[in-house]
């Protein structure tokens, strides 16, 4: 008992070193850009908590980064690369949007089949990478990144052409969800949804669901497919449950940005959230918590930065830094973590470093 | 004084600690080596002795304690610095690239003698010259993958000697030989040792090793237990009896043939290996009820393939698989596991257990589903587990929430025996079972084998250790190049045993 509370404890004292350290490193780069690091972040900080308002903005902000991480990790986990968090996004939101424009449902039907429309879009966008990957032996880096770009032009096509708004100002973008489905706000003037609620218990819920006997499953997947198989899982089942479970996760992100944020579909609507999810579920060690931390962390990052940038001449890039430095140190850590394959290449090769 | 100790000794390490996690290791250890000699280092399974030799290779460095080499005091803190020292070490599991040859292999981590040019031809003969000087045989040009076990080893003992190593360490080398590579591969160590090389030999199998050690040392729980002379006089029971502090008696009540009905029929199976290779061509064999059939042959010649077509982890290609009345050939290995098939793979790390997984959850991995509750895995229940695998296993390890990776080699058998055993099953697929285990766990294990018998299972022993085949086995099938050789009785002639194994087949007209 004590060593697993030690064992977290560790896991996010290491998030908030990595945190620490990015910053420190990124503190001299902006110094030798000639601008001053500690107005740099005291302006992004200030752009991200100064207000009531700018707060609310990076729960806004969170509220889809951090559902999509922990679909992330969900495959990550089982060691399969889904890297195709956007198209899943994509997929989802264009289903649930489907039901909300055409299906005539009243709310209260209409907006449960919606999210779960959502997720059938995100999974099985995601699950298609899975079946290719066991039928044909397809790597599922290139499949997932092959099917975001079919979703992200299969969006474009929709909202250029069968979905656009017809009343509208011929703007490629659908027509605005009925009130009656959207996602209600904290408050009004604020952009702030209670979709931060499912974010959070999604976070609780995929804590149980690793101590669940289908997380049980993907954990092992992730140790091997041959003690996989040893153990009476089928390992090709396995490969395409797990990408249906990490996809559709990424689905309901994209719901809750439709419902929440953008009430209509339009081009560009994932903002490349996919890959600062990736980076979010492997700095919080593919853990519910740790993704919630780091999470916060980032979206506070992104959103500090566009103040900053909107308020000052320091410019955006340093964000850029920031999160590629946190990469790197993500990196770093796992080469360091991987002290086995270390010592397997010493004692090979003799060397030790 | 110091002048004397450099000529007698190749390694002198002093009072040596290494912890883990707080826990000792290795305690306050003294461990010497004269040069010329073949030196055993001996110990239950988790004693520290291979921990011990990874601190001589300096793949870990002690909290305490002083190594002398060749009477110069050294600071090991890495393998290379073991190699410029001349330390070579063979570890318990290979290191090799499969894909590349011997010499590519050996050409690894080395700068060429050609500049940017690879001096491969060069380093051939070097290797085939050496090969020839200790008494060992190896084509240069052959792939990793294409070579025995026994092979391997022999790359990386010629690895090891091509890096100048003058001390060589060799953990657990004889448990994955045929009876016939241990003498090369003894002839070899003799040879080096008539070099003047100093040996460090870590094994369970003490009869093997009496006859060729001049020197044991003694590890028990981390301490240094004792330094003795061997000689072929040495009995097994003086050894064993260090090492465990009590009398090991090999004696098991082999219970009365009393087979019961025909449990498992394999009917003329055809089964390819992982290169596509037919590793069991038409092989039959039956197993019932309450018997142990031993399967003796030498390793590779398509045991592992049988297990695993008989666990539905591999396909059977033409043939039928019988449990009772069902057919069970390419059933899924779920399948089989709800029918009570045990499994022990023979290769544990990769197979048998979820590396980095805790030791807890590594015992329910063919069970997780009996060990939840509403969907959830009922930590409080799977702690019990082990609470209980740990008692009657005795498996040494700090908690329950230790990885299975940590554990040493013996003890990570255990456990992987304490999840297959545990639920009375209806087969047992033995294959290798005590390989790497030391004298008390072997007898436990073997004890175990019995007891499952006992309880009415029918048992498939795999083992390349004939001593074991033929002390546990009703009945002894002979396999070779995937074929069956013949079914011998109990207390067969090993010489008879042994032809079978080199491939001549049992004439069944003139014995019958
Ligand atoms: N990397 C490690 N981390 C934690 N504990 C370890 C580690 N390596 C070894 N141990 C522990 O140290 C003890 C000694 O292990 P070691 O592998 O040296 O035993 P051994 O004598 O070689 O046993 P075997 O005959 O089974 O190979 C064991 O209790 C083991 O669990
Ligand atoms: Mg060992």
């Amino acid at each position: 008992m004590r060593n697993k509370l030690i064992k977290n404890l560790n896991q996010v004292l290491l998030v908030l070193g990595i945190i620490v350290l990015a910053l420190l490193v990124g503190a001299i780069i902006i110094s030798f850009s000639g601008n001053s690091p500690l107005e740099a972040y005291f302006s992004m900080f200030n752009g991200a908590f100064g207000s009531k308002q700018r707060f609310m903005e990076v729960l806004v902000r969170m509220i889809p980064l951090v559902i999509m991480a922990l679909g992330t990790s969900v495959a990550f986990k089982a060691q399969l690369w889904n890297i195709g968090g956007d198209g899943q996004f994509i997929m989802g939101s264009i289903l649930a949007m489907a039901v909300s424009l055409y299906s005539g449902l009243p709310a209260i039907i209409g907006v449960p089949v919606s999210i779960i429309a959502a997720m059938i879009g995100g999974g099985l966008w995601s699950g298609l990478a899975g079946w290719l990957k066991v039928k044909f032996n397809a790597n599922e880096v290139i499949t997932t990144l092959m099917l975001n770009y079919i979703a992200i032009y299969f969006l474009s096509f929709l909202v250029y052409g069968p979905m656009m708004d017809a009343q509208g100002s011929k703007m490629p973008q659908t027509a605005l969800v009925p009130e009656a489905y959207r996602l209600p706000l904290f408050e009004s003037g604020n952009r702030l949804h209670m979709g931060i609620f499912m974010a959070l218990i999604l976070v609780v819920i995929m804590i149980f669901f690793w101590k669940s006997t289908v997380g049980f499953k993907i954990d092992l997947l992730g140790q091997g497919e041959k003690v996989t198989t040893y153990s009476g899982v089928s390992v090709k089942k396995m490969i395409v449950l797990t990408m249906v479970i990490s996809g559709l996760l990424s689905g309901i992100a994209g719901w809750t940005e439709v419902y929440g944020v953008q009430y209509r579909l339009l081009e560009g609507i994932t903002s490349g959230y996919g890959s600062i999810a990736i980076v979010i579920a492997l700095m919080g060690g593919l853990n519910p918590i740790g993704i919630l931390i780091s999470g916060f962390f980032f979206s506070a990052l992104l959103v500090g930065g566009a103040t900053m940038q909107r308020m000052t001449d320091i410019p955006y890039s340093i964000v850029d830094i920031v999160q590629g430095l946190i990469i790197t140190f993500i990196i770093a850590r796992t080469a360091i973590n991987f002290k086995e394959i270390k010592n397997k290449i010493a004692r090979r090769m003799g060397h030790v470093k | 004084m110091e002048e004397f100790k450099n000529n007698e000794y190749a390694v002198e390490m002093y009072k040596i600690v290494k912890e883990f996690n707080d826990v000792k290791a290795i305690d306050n250890v003294d461990f010497l080596v004269k040069n010329g000699s073949i030196h055993g280092l001996l110990g239950e399974n988790g004693a520290g002795k291979t921990t011990l030799m990874n601190v001589l290779y300096g793949l870990y460095h002690p909290e305490q304690g002083e190594v002398i080499i060749k009477g110069i005091k050294s600071d090991i803190n890495s393998p290379t610095k073991a190699i410029s020292l001349g330390i070579g070490m063979i570890h318990q599991h290979f290191m090799l690239a499969r894909p590349f040859s011997v010499v590519e292999n050996v050409m690894l981590g080395r700068k060429s003698r050609k500049g940017i040019l690879l001096d491969t031809k060069e380093t051939a003969e070097d290797l085939v010259a050496l090969a020839e000087k200790y008494k060992m045989k190896i084509d240069p040009y052959a792939k990793i993958w294409q070579l025995s076990v026994g092979e391997q080893q022999r790359v990386e003992i010629l690895t090891a000697l091509y890096q100048g190593a003058e001390i060589l360490i060799l953990d657990e080398p004889t448990a994955v030989l045929t009876p016939q590579e241990v003498d090369g591969l003894f002839d070899t160590l003799r040879e080096m040792k008539n070099d003047g090389k100093a040996i460090i030999l870590i094994t369970h199998k003490l009869e093997e090793i009496v006859c060729i050690v001049d020197e044991v040392t003694v590890l028990r729980d981390g301490v240094m237990i004792g330094n003795v002379e061997v000689d072929c006089n040495t009995t097994k029971s003086e050894l064993t009896k260090m090492m465990v502090g009590r009398d090991v008696l090999f004696n098991f009540e082999k219970s009365l043939n009393k087979t019961g009905e025909k449990k498992l029929e394999i009917k003329n199976i055809k089964v390819l290996n992982d290169k596509n290779f037919l590793a069991l061509d038409g092989f039959s064999l039956d197993i019932y009820a309450g018997e142990i059939i031993g399967l003796a042959g030498v390793d590779g010649n398509g045991q592992k393939e049988l297990c695993e077509a008989l666990t539905g982890i591999r396909k059977v290609e033409s043939g039928e698989v019988k449990l009772d009345t069902i057919n069970i050939e390419n059933k899924p290995p779920l399948f089989s596991i709800q029918k009570g098939i045990a499994h022990i793979p023979e290769d544990r790390h990769i197979t048998g257990l979820a590396l980095d997984w805790s030791l807890k959850k590594n015992l329910i991995l063919k069970t997780f589903k009996d060990n939840s509750k509403f969907g959830l895995i009922d930590e409080k229940k799977i702690q019990e587990r082990w609470e209980n695998a740990r008692i009657a296993y005795d498996i040494k390890a700090n908690s329950g929430d230790d990885s299975a990776r940590d554990l040493s080699g013996g003890n990570q058998q255990k456990v992987i025996l304490a999840r297959e055993l545990e639920n009375k099953p209806a087969i047992v697929i033995a294959n290798q079972p005590t390989r790497g285990l030391d004298i008390g766990a072997t007898e436990y294990v073997r004890q175990k084998i019995l007891d499952a018998k006992g309880d009415g299972a029918g048992v498939l022993l795999v083992s390349a250790d004939l001593e074991e085949i033929l002390q546990l086995s009703d009945r002894i099938a002979v396999i070779y190049g995937g074929e069956l050789m013949g079914i011998l009785p109990s207390g067969s002639d090993v010489k008879k045993i042994g032809e079978l194994m080199m491939g001549k087949k049992l004439e069944v007209k003139q014995n019958a």
